[in-house]
């Protein structure tokens, strides 16, 4: 009989839920792997996975839609998605952009004629110390040149007359991190199995100090403590590697290098809050990690750290399985990750109640990043007294950041809390700077005559991504390619950060054009303090931020344009 | 008799709803110190002490969403203003409503909505019930900050027979994507794509004709601007008032009538049915009739299918006679049903809903009556509902040779037009309906009501049944055991007793010994989203596929709380419809749709086979049309 191209469409779709599953909750993996055998989603696929999981076909819809790597149509062969983060602009991406163009004979967004390739700017993907990058698929092509991409153009297109695959090439990561790299493998699980009680591990890290590696700042032991007094038999652990926020690529790092060391933190937390179930949500641009996470937790199974009765402790089971991102900022928040592993578009949740008490199906869930689960298998291992000797009174224990830009020396850097902006850029070579982005696009731009603040807790606490702006750099085009990435990730729910940060942008343009009143700044800095008070999670509190900083310590270099012809 | 709700509504009333035992906690808002139960929103504490918040995203009916930001209180020691509406009371807390921050907070978030909102007021439906309008005026705003569209971003989509989009004017509050899947269970509207470009659509962003809708309105009646309305037909109905060759009749249903009113400023509940029938004479209609003479026939049509299949399924042992069977006069139900339940079609009752009863009747029956000439007939429909205006589309509704019925007009845009004749509805005097059809009966009145056909039927069935008067088992025959508000709720009815079996069914069943001892189960059901819920109990066998006969609305409230009803609606105003409805009824002199003389008459004339015969078949009775959930 012959098979309708619907009725194979069916077949495939359930074979997918036949390894995937069938729940709600596994929508964006199936639509990840119904993609990866035809290239797109049908409408046909939406309104039969939607038939299937017995949810409207126009959720689906909306689900789809919100994820930049879910393809609605048919796109090329390779994906071309060069990262626009402002490491890579600095480093010539636009130029790379010129290249491509030019080869392909197509602009951003297209698809080249023969459905070869497509061309699409993407946000950070991670590679910031190397940049500009670009990935291929899911191959990730680093320290990018004009000729460099020709060359790589001409390799996709050899791919196919040879059928052999196209490898990504990334350079090494300068990194510095020395006490990952000196931690005794599973010794904190060990002492925590032999030594200790669930809630002795939680309270040794709330006295360690311990906050969230992933920008928020919560306390973990806390969190931890929280989540294991939380009413219900069914808990989750949730590790945050959506790395997405620009200029930071530590979790990246770690993971490749010290994957052991978070999915040790990971089981810790399972074994301190009663936990059975394990997820990492990993970005989707980090897809290329995904075999060697596999084959750690594989080989961590076969070695009892996870599976049933761990390390002989009767009642101890805990295991760990990986979700994949689908291309979202917001679903670095962790309300947002969580609507996101239950099938839903990632948008925020009102919070309380928060997920220690409701989070994924509503149960006590706690959500970590990379390196604060990896910072405590250290400290459980190592014990409080070690951790707390580094670092401030406030700001206990080391840091892992991720610098990029204007500097001679980018990469990780393992620090103790507590330098100031002035010794980080002589660590990196980034003397002489104008100004530093410290804690990503959500965190602070310091100008250089703040450069005496202390990177901790109790000053520039946030998030560990380092971009460095040398003199020559116009503050304008750094305010608009940050604005740019904001009204591209805002999920579209406040109504301050939905209209706001175009509004922020559209004033930036007119600045750059030299026709912004000083009335019209002033009303535009009033909205960023609105957008900031009234916006649900940390993207929209945080997006303004660079507008009010370009208008408080660069106000002479962004009024003192030339009016531009219209 | 008992009245066990087997099955609660769906969609929880908010999210914070804090349980009998919650503990109570201090709090001061604006200084006033109160006390509210731990998990009570602070917008609805401050409601509490006459504090007002703006709201614009959060609507009584619909599950709180928190995303218009326009309800922002400051906290104390928050660090940033609170959603009023989201955020729920969980310790002794210090809120102010308002400060500068919040008042600008506000204005901003006005001025952003305005930024992006195409449309001008005078050319709006909703002028003058407008929500973001009323938010405008109250912060003040005098000019557009952020400027303001001179070019629409989105096509309108005029495809429905029933609802017009205007994307331009959506304001993201997404009051119709909760309305359709928390109230509807129909999920038709979802928000695509995200940031800036984030928009409310259909699947596939395809025209609503084309999509699974069930046009029930329910996105219209929760749309705080002019979104959403109804596709007007009132320059249609005016063109053919004036055409001097053209004889144009309405039927008005029983809600509107509960509902026009506040159209004109009166409370809610306040009925006008004879103001109503001056003004409709006033704006040019050659004559007023009243849809309860065809609910009363469906009463009787639908009635007599249920006792023939009950007769069949528990005498004649034909298994292929599908019980429960469900109501079929709500337009967006049955559409429902084609699209979801297409295994289950049969379980619908064959009758079509009382407005196309009554359009095949006017065209052939009154027609002749009256001497017209059917083609120069024009039946305009008053309704609550703008799954009617589908309805009257739909192209197997000519059984009178005709369109069965022209026009379905809705309440508000009878409204429009009763405004528009300089007509001041509440000071009109009364007036009766038209000859030949008259009063008709109470029970025709409640159809409006969720539960209304259900009890409408149980009096005739009682009184056919068992020879003896409802007023016997019911006081003043209120079958209290069907109303209420529950989403879906169960009723039993034992019969004791019977009678011999009156002449109208005589030809059908012999006698009624069978009935002796049985209990009649029957449901009532109304939502979509609750209807969906019965279904899918009946499907796995639960209480409701036990029912004998269930009662279907796809609305809220049923009719009442219709999508072609006066904006805004509230449980709250649609229980004061629902007392009016009752109240309508109380006051009819015939209160079964059996003893509706004009009913009896039509059978002996026109209907001469009785209930369910051929030529009621041809006239009154219709099938359906399995559409399915896949869409092209």
């Amino acid at each position: 009989m012959l098979l309708t191209g619907q009725d194979n469409e069916k077949a495939v779709i359930k074979e997918l839920m036949k390894t995937i599953g069938s729940e709600r909750s596994e929508l964006i993996p199936l639509l990840l792997a119904y993609q990866d055998e035809f290239g797109y989603v049908s409408e046909f696929a939406m309104q039969y996975i939607a038939d299937q999981l017995k949810i409207p076909a126009n959720e689906v819809y909306g689900v789809a839609t919100f994820f930049h790597f879910i393809n609605k149509q048919p796109k090329g062969k390779f994906i071309i998605r060069l990262s626009r983060d402002m490491s890579s602009i600095m480093k010539g991406a636009k130029s790379v952009a010129r290249q491509l163009r030019n080869d392909l004979g197509i602009r951003i967004g297209e698809t080249t004629p023969d459905g070869m390739f497509t061309l699409e700017w993407t946000s950070c993907i991670g590679m910031n110390y190397q940049a500009p990058a670009m990935m291929v698929n899911n191959e990730v092509f680093s320290n990018l040149t004009p000729p460099m991409v020709h060359r790589i153009i001409e390799e996709c297109r050899q791919e196919v007359r040879t059928r052999r695959p196209t490898v990504g090439n990334v350079g090494e990561t300068f990194s510095s991190i020395l006490s990952y790299s000196s931690h005794a493998p599973n010794s904190a699980l060990t002492r925590a199995v032999e030594e200790m009680t669930p809630v002795d591990v939680a309270s040794e890290l709330t006295v360690s100090g311990l906050k969230g590696r992933g920008g928020a700042g919560f306390p973990t032991g806390v969190k931890w403590s929280l989540a294991s007094k939380a009413e219900g038999d069914v808990k989750y652990i949730i590790c945050n590697a959506d790395e997405g926020e620009p200029g930071t690529f530590k979790d990246r790092v770690l993971l490749g290098k010290y994957a052991d060391l978070v999915f040790e933190g990971m089981t810790l937390a399972g074994y301190a809050v009663g936990a059975r179930e394990g997820i990492v949500y990993l970005r989707y641009e980090y897809t290329h990690l995904r075999p060697h996470l596999e084959a750690v937790l594989e080989a961590r199974r076969q070695a009892n750290l996870l599976g049933e009765n761990i390390l002989g402790k009767d009642g101890f089971c805990f295991d760990i399985r990986i979700h994949m991102g689908a291309g979202a900022y917001v679903c670095g928040e962790e309300t947002a990750l969580i609507e996101s592993l239950e099938g839903r578009r990632g948008e925020p949740r009102n919070r309380p109640p928060y997920p220690v008490e409701k989070g994924l199906h509503g149960r006590p869930t706690v959500v970590n990043n990379v390196e604060t689960l990896a910072t405590a298998s250290c400290i459980i291992a190592r014990g409080v007294n070690w951790f707390t000797s580094i670092g401030t009174e406030r700001s206990k224990g080391f840091k892992l950041f991720s610098v990029s830009g204007d500097c001679e020396r980018p990469g990780v850097y393992e620090l103790p809390w507590g330098m100031t902006v002035r010794q980080l850029l002589e660590l990196v070579d980034g003397v002489g700077a104008k100004a530093v982005q410290v804690g990503g696009y959500t965190g602070e731009l310091v100008p250089a005559s703040q450069f005496d603040r202390v990177m901790g807790y109790e000053d520039l606490g946030i998030g560990g991504s380092i971009i460095v702006y040398g003199q020559g750099r116009d503050m304008l085009e750094v305010a608009e390619n940050y604005l740019e990435f904001f009204v591209e990730e805002s999920c579209g729910q406040c109504t301050g950060c939905r209209i706001g940060n175009q509004k922020l942008l559209d004033g930036v343009r007119l600045l750059q054009k030299g026709t912004c009143s000083n009335r019209y700044l002033n009303d535009l800095i009033g909205l960023s303090h609105s957008i900031k008070s009234t916006s649900k999670c940390g993207l929209g509190q945080a997006s303004p931020n660079v507008f009010v900083a370009i208008n408080e310590h660069f106000k002479e270099e962004i009024m003192a344009r030339p009016v531009l012809a219209a | 008799m008992n009245d066990k709700p087997m099955q609660t509504a769906t969609h929880s009333h908010s999210t914070f709803i804090p349980g009998p035992d919650a503990a109570m906690i201090d709090i001061s808002i604006d200084g006033i110190e109160l006390k509210v139960a731990q998990g009570t929103s602070i917008l609805d504490a401050a409601r509490q002490v006459g504090v007002r918040i703006p709201t614009l995203c959060h609507h009584d009916d619909l599950c709180t969403a928190g995303v218009c930001r326009i309800c922002v209180v400051e906290v104390e020691g928050a660090r940033t203003l609170q959603a009023s509406c989201a955020t729920p009371v969980t310790q002794p807390i210090s809120v102010k409503t308002n400060t500068p921050k919040v008042r600008s907070a506000r204005r901003h978030i006005i001025d952003l909505l305005l930024a992006e909102h195409y449309g001008d007021c005078n050319t709006c439906k909703r002028n003058n019930n407008c929500e973001l309008q009323s938010l405008a005026a109250e912060y003040g705003v005098d000019f557009y900050r952020f400027g303001h569209p001179t070019e629409p971003k989105y096509a309108i989509d005029r495809s429905s027979p029933s609802i017009v989009r205007d994307m331009n004017k959506c304001v993201l509050c997404r009051r119709c994507v909760r309305a359709c899947e928390e109230l509807q269970g129909v999920g038709c509207l979802t928000v695509a794509s995200r940031s800036s470009r984030a928009h409310v659509a259909t699947f596939a962003s395809k025209p609503l004709a084309n999509v699974v809708c069930i046009n029930c309105g329910q996105c219209i009646n929760h749309c705080p601007t002019g979104a959403l309305t109804e596709l007007d037909q009132t320059d249609e109905v005016w063109t053919m008032i004036e055409d001097p060759t053209k004889h144009v009749v309405i039927q008005t249903a029983p809600s509107p009538r509960a509902g026009m009113g506040e159209c004109f400023g009166l409370e809610p509940g306040t009925p006008v049915t004879q103001q109503l029938n001056t003004a409709l004479k006033r704006v040019g209609f050659d004559a007023v009739f009243d849809t309860n003479h065809t609910a009363d026939l469906t009463i009787i049509e639908e009635g007599t299918e249920l006792i023939l299949r009950l007769y069949k399924a528990l005498v004649e042992k034909d298994e292929s006679v599908k019980l429960p069977q469900f109501t079929s006069c709500s337009p967006g139900w049955v559409k429902y049903m084609e699209h979801f339940h297409t295994n289950r079609l049969d379980h619908l009752s064959s009758a079509k809903s009382p407005q196309q009863m009554f359009g095949s009747l006017l065209k052939t029956y009154y027609a002749e009556k009256k001497g017209v000439d059917p083609a120069d007939m024009v039946v305009v429909a008053l309704m609550p509902c703008t799954a009617k205006k589908f309805e009257c589309n739909r192209p197997e509704m000519n059984s009178s040779g005709f369109k069965d019925v022209d026009y379905g007009l809705t309440t508000r845009e009878l409204a429009g037009m009763i405004k528009e004749s300089g007509i001041d509805l509440p000071k009109l005097p009364e007036a009766p309906f038209d000859a030949p059809f008259g009063e008709a009966s109470g029970a025709g009145a409640i159809f409006g009501a969720t539960g209304g056909v259900m009890e409408a039927a149980l009096r005739s069935v009682i009184e056919m049944v068992t020879g003896k008067q409802v007023e016997d088992f019911y006081d003043h025959a209120n079958i209290l055991p069907v109303r209420g508000i529950e989403g879906a709720r169960l009723a039993e009815i034992p019969i004791t007793e019977v009678g011999p079996v009156p002449d109208l069914l005589k030809h059908l069943v012999p006698n009624w010994d069978w009935l002796k001892g049985a209990t009649l189960k029957v449901g009532v059901v109304h939502g979509t989203a609750n209807a969906k819920q019965v279904m899918e109990d009946i499907e796995a066998g639960g209480p409701f596929s036990e029912c004998h006969f269930i009662e279907f609305m796809a609305c809220p409230g049923g009719c009442l709380g219709g999508g072609g009803q006066p904006i805004p609606t509230s449980p709250e105003i649609r229980a004061k419809r629902s007392q009016a409805i009752y109240q309508i009824d109380a006051n009819y002199a015939v209160r079964k749709s059996h003893e509706n003389p004009m009913v009896l008459q039509l059978y002996q004339e026109f209907l001469t086979d009785g209930p369910c015969g051929h030529i009621s078949h041809h006239h009154l009775h219709t099938h359906y049309q399995a559409r399915g959930k896949f869409i092209g």
